[in-house]
This record gives C-alpha cells, structure tokens and sequence, in this order.
C-alpha cells in the first residue's frame, strides 16, 4: 500500500538524517588510516607496542573527538530524535549480528597467526578482504547506509591489491600504505566535504 | 438484504475523516511523529520544513485534541521540548490511514 511505503520512506529519511553530518565517514577513514600506517610502525615497535601507539589516539582522540563534535556542534543543529520500536530491535539485531562477525574475525585472526607460513599469503588477504566486505556490507544493509556498500567493497580491495603488489613487485609492507591509505583519505575528505555541506545547510537553530 | 454498498455507504468514510489530522501541515507532523517514539523542536522543524510558528500552532492543535504530548523541560541551561505521539493520536491516525484508504480505494480509476 502506498501510505504504508510512504511511512517507512519517512522512518527511513528520520534516521538516515542522523548519518548527513559526514562524521561517520572521518571515523571510518581513521580507522582505515591505521592499517595504512601500521606495518610503517611495526618493524621498530614491535607488534605490541605499534598496536597500542597506533589505535591509543583514535580511541583517545579521534572518536571522542567527533563524539564532542556530534553532541555539541551536530545535535543542536539537527534536533534530537528516540528510534521506534522497530527501529529499535533492528539495531538489536545489527549490534548482535556485528559481535558475530567480530568473532569470526576474531578467529579468522588467530587462525592466521597460527599458520602464517603454512598457507598462501593470498588466502590471509582473501580472509582479510572477506571481513571487511561482511562488516561493511551488514553495516550498510541495517543502517540504511549506502555509501557503506561501495567503502566496503573499495577497502575489501586493499588486502587483496596489497596482495598482488607484493608477489608481483616485491612492493615493501604489501603496498598497505597506498591501498589502505587512498581509500582512507578519500573517505576522510568525502567526511569533511559532508561535514562542510551540513554545516551550511543547518544553521544553529535558537529555539527549543 | 443486499450485500451492495449504497452511495451513502460509500460515502460513510469520507465523513469520518478527522480533521484535526487532516490538514497538511498536521498530517505531516503527525506522519513523522508515527514513525519515531519522540522528537525535539528543532528535529521536528527539519523534517517538516514548517516555521517555528506553524509548528507551534499546529502542535497546540495537536495537543488540545490529546494527539500529542508536550514535555518541556532543560537540558543543561537550555529550554528543552521533546514531543510524542500519545496511544489516543496513535489510534486516531490509524482510523485516519484506513479512511483515506477507503476512500481512495472506492473511488473509480
């Protein structure tokens, strides 16, 4: 029924105006940043360490940061909203089925680890890629978050191209900083061109 | 007895469309308010596109005929309005969704 489709477009248009703002998009291409700077850091820190001085300024800094930036410059801009009941459950569903996949990467990982030599490295890119694609996939499906959908499938490239540039041209570090590197800057640009936009598309409104 | 639908029959839901909820600007407040549990001004006022004086006025309709609840309150120092749709606004709309549909159902291509 057409009022019915026209119910869930609005439901659809409410919440998707929660990801306008571009912040998102800086998050993402953050995170995708590490991997491009990590195997840079690695050979003198070791992987323990390299690890903590890699991720400690994205979770001290970065997503703080843009955690201020949403409550105190994002919401007084565009209001404040409670989801519905099925909305709701929906992101239930997207958060149990996330610690699913973060499982499976979880193990995917170990089992990487453990037989490092034993298989082709391109079976640890295809394992990589295979991650990226299913979390960015199910993150665009229950978010109603297209752009997702084409990041996953960009970023899913890199371990797989990394792959190619290291049987192929011995490219140190399997060419991480550019495969990882370009998506992630390019997410992070289309983040603040958003943010920008948003910005001057919403005034800070002065009434309650 | 026929099972026919006479002209006054078919005109029945015609009548019985609410007019609180009928008016545009209303039915669109109305129309975002269903989907969400509660909403702020400002959220409000984006979506709908209306002006803070129309959307005064029409939330105080709104109010008045016990479709919608006002809670004003603060947040932190700063006046703070959030709004729901209360179970009577919700049934109403509900009639008003099946109306319409009759309505529109019955009429000819």
């Amino acid at each position: 029924m057409s009022n019915e489709i026209s119910l869930k477009e609005t439901e659809r248009k409410v919440f998707k105006a929660a990801f306008q703002d571009g912040l998102v998009d800086i998050g993402i291409g953050g995170f995708l940043l590490v991997f491009a700077i990590g195997p840079f850091v690695t050979p003198y820190l070791g992987d323990f360490w390299a690890t903590i001085v890699i991720f400690l300024p994205l979770w001290v800094i970065v997503f703080p940061a843009l955690g201020l930036i949403r409550k105190y410059v994002v919401t007084p801009r565009v209001g404040v909203v409670k989801y519905g009941q099925w909305r709701v459950s929906r992101m239930r569903r997207f958060n149990v089925i996330i610690l699913i996949v973060l499982v499976f990467s979880l193990i995917l990982g170990i089992l990487s680890a453990v037989e490092f030599d034993a298989v082709p490295g391109w079976i640890h890119a295809a394992r990589f890629s295979l991650v990226f694609l299913l979390a960015f996939s199910i993150a665009a499906y229950f978010l109603d978050f297209t752009r997702l959908y084409v990041y996953g499938a960009v970023v899913a490239l890199a371990p797989l191209i990394g792959e190619v540039l290291y049987q192929y041209l011995n490219v140190p570090h399997h060419g991480f900083a550019v495969t990882f590197g370009l998506p992630a800057v390019l997410i992070i640009i289309t983040g603040v061109v958003r943010f920008i936009r948003f910005m001057r598309d919403h005034p800070l409104e002065q009434g309650t | 007895m026929s099972g026919a639908k006479t002209d006054e029959d078919k005109l029945h839901p015609l009548a019985e469309i609410d007019n609180v909820i009928h008016a545009s600007a209303r039915l669109m407040v109305l129309v975002h308010l269903y989907v969400v549990e509660s909403v702020d001004y400002v959220f409000l006022k984006n979506q709908t596109g209306l002006s803070w004086g129309n959307l005064s006025t029409h939330l105080n309709k709104l109010e008045e005929a016990g479709y919608v609840s006002i809670k004003k309150g603060f947040k932190g120092k700063k006046p703070h309005t959030m709004i729901h749709l209360t179970k009577q606004g919700r049934a109403a709309f509900k009639d008003y969704k099946q109306n319409m549909q009759q309505v529109l159902d019955d009429l000819p291509d």
